[in-house]
């Protein structure tokens, strides 16, 4: 940060500024989670251990996660079809569909969670009829990672799609005139240039996911052992009081977020964006 | 920039990711699971369960299985406010059993059609496997000097209250409220409406669960709240509880009624689902939700826990005909009928 302060201007005037900027950001971000850390190692280092090598703990962290890597895998896959689809392609309907794929950022989660459970529970609109079959996604790991694509698709999207509308079309075209296939132009020219994007993106899939709580709540049941992701975990050991087995878990994915963000920014400043 | 330079500095992450899926993933790769993964129960309770279960049912249970020859059992449990876990069973969760906080949303499973309706009844003790009378929490020395739920009436006493459509304690406290007047003074009905409007006049926060509420009061609202008994004892033998219990002289006895979603049970599990609901009414369980603070079936069972305040003249829910009755006349009539109208009129 100095080193940037300090190109722009001369860094004795530096101080006043970043002094605010520090001052502001001191009740609202820095000192809560500080708390996090406080309240996890409250017990000493010895009690923060025991506490994660708990059974459930363990399992949640675990649980979340997979989940992680798996909803990040799916949606960069996902995700970049359909940038690609939107932004190489002209078709009637299309901005309606970039509207309604960008979606699930604004509808609350909890509303997620609940049109999953009326759609895909055991007494929803398609689930009634998978039930008989053995299939029921809802209260599942399956129920879990269908909330999880959906809650953070657009974040995917938002990162690739703007490197694809970037990335010129002429070297797309000087490809297909040495005779590449789509597939070709597609691996060898487009997938080098967006590999930022796609990095950016897989990882701003995966802390989201690690994160999600309102539709994980409703989808998953919420069964120790089973469904409980990391964020549940905490909260049901709040609710319960145990303040410390809580903390202890979120001060693991504050600092697994931490480590994911610290790639990230490292990765987009190397590459000069 | 040169690539291999680029390259090494991109090993770090990857190398971090790949070990932060494989010890993700390390108890479901084949070589490292030891044993076959025992059968498990799934339990579903209402919140003040938790504990109790955890530490000491759950764990009693799989000693007493394994000791009579039946082996490893596990548990998968969740807990929550008795409202939501009766619509999670009915949007269809795995729930195999499942204690609730009163026995109206047991009605509302059978109504759903998840479980036979009555079918609790055939269970000991009419499906009540605990009880916990409702009592008044009042902030350390009592400077208000509440001692009753008439105290609660009086103008400016701030009351946190968890809400009746969600919560199953808040309809067991509006029991109490009502019972209290409509027991003891000789004008029946009209008293316990008196009580239950001064007590809801009085009402400064609404908390969407028992648990709820209850933490909106330790962060320092209002200088009251109606909550079960075991909680309030529960805590104070922790060392957690920064509040004085006040007995009211009349209140209600809550019965928590246990529930067996047979549906959910596969035909090899039901002996050992059935061995666990027997077990919930052994004397070694109900000892152990007596430590816990519970009220046991067996009354001869609860001078166990010498932190058991004494109530004088303690009703139950039969006493009003059952839930059935008590929602259509108490909650539905007077509560929301009267004394909530009666309220947000100027």
């Amino acid at each position: 940060m100095s080193s940037v302060s300090a190109a722009a201007a001369p860094k004795t005037r530096a101080t006043v500024p970043v002094g605010i900027v520090l001052l502001v950001l001191l009740p609202l971000i820095l000192m809560p989670l500080a708390a996090v850390f406080v309240f996890a190692f409250r017990g000493g280092p010895a009690d923060f251990v025991r506490v994660l090598s708990s059974r459930e703990a363990q399992f949640a962290l675990r649980f979340s996660l997979l989940i992680a890597f798996a909803t990040a895998a799916v949606n960069a896959v996902l995700g970049t079809y359909t940038a690609y689809v939107l932004s190489r392609y002209r078709f009637r309907g299309e901005r309606p569909l970039g509207i309604l794929v960008n979606l699930p950022v604004a509808i609350p989660t909890v509303v997620v969670g609940t049109s999953l459970l009326l759609l895909w529970g055991p007494i929803g609109l398609l689930g009634r009829f998978l039930e008989p079959l053995g299939i029921q996604p809802m209260f599942a790991p399956a129920g879990v990672l269908l909330a999880h694509l959906f809650v953070t698709f657009p974040y995917m999207l938002g990162a690739v799609k703007p490197v694809l509308d970037e990335i010129e079309g002429t070297y797309e075209e000087a490809a297909y005139t040495i005779g590449a296939s789509r597939w070709q132009a597609f691996r060898w020219v487009i997938l080098p240039a967006m590999r930022g994007g796609l990095f950016t993106g897989a990882l701003l899939t995966f802390a989201h996911s690690l994160g999600e709580f309102g539709a994980t709540v409703l989808v998953s049941g919420n069964l120790r052992l089973r469904t409980q992701t990391a964020p549940l975990y905490i909260f049901a050991q709040f609710e319960a009081g145990n303040v410390a087995a809580a903390n202890a878990v979120a001060a693991v994915l504050a600092a697994l977020s931490f480590l994911i963000f610290f790639f990230l920014l490292r990765y987009t400043t190397r590459n000069g964006r | 920039m040169e690539p291999t330079h680029s390259r090494r500095r991109g090993l770090v992450p990857a190398l971090f990711l790949v070990a932060l899926l494989g010890w993700a993933a390390w108890p479901w790769l084949p070589f490292s699971r030891a044993e076959a993964t025992p059968p498990t129960i799934v339990f579903y309770g209402f919140s003040i369960l938790a504990d109790v279960c955890q530490e000491a049912i759950f764990p009693a249970f799989q000693k007493r299985w394994a000791s009579e020859g039946g082996g490893r059992v596990e548990f998968a449990s969740s807990f929550g406010g008795s409202g939501t876990v009766t619509n999670q069973i009915i949007m269809g969760v795995p729930a195999q059993v499942a204690l609730l906080s009163l026995e109206s949303d047991a009605d509302r499973l059978a109504d759903a059609g998840v479980v036979a309706h009555d079918s609790w009844k055939r269970l000991p003790n009419a499906g009540v496997v605990n009880l916990t009378p409702f009592i008044i929490l009042v902030r350390p020395g009592n400077p208000l000097g509440i001692r009753d739920f008439e105290d609660l009436t009086r103008p400016g006493v701030r009351i946190v209250h968890p809400d009746p459509l969600t919560s199953g304690g808040a309809n067991w406290a509006l029991v109490a409220e009502y019972g209290s007047g409509a027991r003891g003074a000789p004008g029946g009905e009209k008293a316990g409406e008196a009580v239950l409007a001064g007590v809801w006049r009085n009402v400064v926060a609404q908390a969407a669960s028992a648990r709820a509420a209850r933490t909106q009061f330790e962060n320092g609202f209002g200088d009251a709240l109606v909550t079960y008994e075991q909680e309030a004892i529960h805590d104070r033998g922790r060392g957690r509880l920064a509040a004085d219990i006040a007995y009211p002289r009349r209140t209600i006895l809550s019965e928590h009624t246990l529930v067996v979603i047979d549906r959910n049970i596969r035909p090899h599990e039901r002996a050992l689902v059935e061995r666990f609901v027997a077990f919930l009414w052994s004397d070694e369980a109900q000892r152990l939700f007596v430590r816990y603070g519970f009220r046991s079936t067996n009354a001869g069972l609860d001078a166990a826990n010498p932190a058991f305040g004494t109530i004088e003249a303690p009703f139950r829910i039969a006493d009003f005909g059952g839930w059935k009755r008590a929602r259509r006349d108490i909650v539905d009539r007077v509560w929301k009928g009267r004394v909530m109208k009666e309220i947000a009129a100027p």
